[in-house]
């Protein structure tokens, strides 16, 4: 593994995961885990079902304790005691598989929660912040409208746009088309590809093979909670070392080309 | 003898009264029982065990035994322990906002735990605190879906409240009682009971059933 030309490797890393353990009863989830994220960079974290992605990002802004190891964002322990998790939370946005709006609000409030309620923001201010996001993701229309009146695929974009809000230095992205329909996993890709381009510094747990070789700067493959093989995504992709990574991707269909029509937006 | 209809009209005001009463008595009690089930179901959440034990110990006290009895206690047992006599509408209350607080309190817990783990996360994951969290995000959605189950206690409470008359409280269930035995006019009266009771509760059941349709749990 080459670190050499990898993305705002120039930077301490902003987030940083060191031999992490995580255990759910007799489950070991993560098994001594180790990898870091660059500032400006996009990682994609890849690998069966179950094999510790997700739980992984849950540790990262501390949805989930710890049983070993150390995480580190911007230098400070995310799991220190008396630490402040909600300090950690608050820099680093995450959008969830099953989007998790809040159904009683509108899509509006849906955004401007976090500012006015966690950053003190006042209702005028996150209103124009908002406004702007939704903009943004292409939702300025459906502003006024609950949750429940939205596809799934404008869910999950009011959804980013909600984390965006907090104005974080980091985004997490739990899976964030696979609750989707076919049709609008493009437009929640091209929102996260554009998001992406203008250098935002982002962890996309993910099952696109398309999305992880065109956007990532970095990509990690786990398996059975361990990190089997990392490096840039043509090396991932087109040259594997290990012979584990081999067989998932090839189980998904992947053989070098380009998939599906992933709506990378240009 | 007067008959059975005009005695009603002579007393007409006095059932007005004892309808009022009981209106009010089921108000009261509701504006109390409903701050004083989210207390109880806030504590039966609690991190700390005693807290939890404690709370869950009321409210299966006051579940368990019948209403009629949890009134003669108030009634006659507080005085004994605590040297406080209260009136008997406060005594009349005490009971019904311990009784309905403890029923609240099971409908709000259904209702906060059913908010699935994913909002919890979604609300901290912004940097809420915990009760950020809880009075903005699962409170709000907790409430839409328990309105229901709240109605229908309010059904129950309405006429649960005639209980009271144990302890002479001048209810509509007391006027009427009271008329009964003073004039040894029996069915008219217990009718007339039944018809005022039936008229004001009828209504309520009617919205009851309608909040249960309108506020079906949509996801």
């Amino acid at each position: 593994m080459s670190s050499t030309g990898r993305v705002g490797a120039d930077q301490p890393p902003i987030l940083t995961f060191e031999d992490v353990t995580k255990r759910y009863g007799d489950l070991l989830a993560l098994q001594g885990v180790s990898c870091q994220v660059n500032r400006g960079e996009v990682v994609c974290m890849i690998g069966p079902s179950g094999s510790g992605k997700s739980t992984l990002l849950r540790c990262a802004n501390a949805l989930e304790t710890l049983e070993g190891g150390r995480i580190t964002f911007d230098g400070a322990d995310v799991h220190a005691a008396g630490g402040d998790a909600r300090k950690v939370r608050q820099r680093m946005g995450m959008v969830f598989q099953n989007f998790e709006l809040f159904p009683h609000l509108t899509v509006l409030r849906n955004v401007t929660i976090g500012p006015t309620t966690v950053l003190g923001l006042d209702r005028a201010a996150a209103d124009a912040r908002a406004r702007a996001l939704l903009a943004k993701v292409g939702l300025s229309d459906k502003a006024g409208q609950h949750p429940a009146a939205l596809s799934g695929g404008q869910q999950q974009r009011v959804a980013i746009a909600r984390a965006l809000a907090m104005e974080p230095a980091l985004m997490l992205f739990d899976e964030p088309t696979s609750a989707l329909d076919p049709e609008t996993i493009g437009e929640v890709l091209s929102v996260m590809k554009a998001l992406a381009d203008e250098g935002m510094t982002m962890v996309v747990v993910t099952h696109e093979m398309d999305f992880a070789k065109r956007v990532a700067d970095w990509v990690v493959v786990f398996d059975q909670g361990r990190v089997i093989e990392q490096g840039p995504p043509r090396q991932i992709f087109e040259a594997a070392t290990v012979q584990r990574t081999r067989e998932f991707l090839s189980h998904l269909g992947w053989h070098g080309e380009s998939i599906a029509e992933v709506a990378a937006g240009e | 003898m007067t008959s059975g209809w005009s005695l009603i009209w002579e007393n007409a005001d006095r059932f007005a009264a004892g309808a009022l009463l009981t209106v009010e008595l089921t108000v009261l009690t509701m504006i109390l029982a409903i701050p004083g089930g989210l207390v109880l179901a806030f504590l039966r959440l609690s991190r700390w065990r005693v807290v939890r034990f404690a709370a869950t110990a009321f409210v299966e006290l006051f579940r368990s035994t019948p209403l009629i009895l949890q009134i003669y206690w108030v009634y006659y047992i507080l005085p004994v322990f605590t040297e406080i006599r209260l009136p008997g509408l406060a005594v009349a209350l005490t009971g019904l906002v311990c009784n309905i607080s403890s029923y609240n309190s099971e409908t709000f817990r259904a209702g906060i735990v059913s908010i699935r783990r994913g909002q919890w996360n979604a609300g901290l994951a912004l940097g809420m605190t915990n009760a950020q969290v809880m009075l903005r995000i699962v409170l709000p959605q907790a409430a839409m879906r328990v309105l229901p189950a709240l109605a229908s206690t309010w059904v129950s409470l309405f006429k649960d409240t005639a209980l009271v008359s144990v302890i002479h409280v001048n209810d509509l269930a007391y006027v009427a009682l009271k008329i009964r035995t003073e004039t040894f006019v029996i069915l008219p009266v217990l009718n007339a009971m039944a018809l005022f009771y039936w008229l004001m509760g009828y209504p309520q059941a009617k919205l009851v059933d309608w909040i249960h349709r309108r506020y079906k749990v949509a996801e």
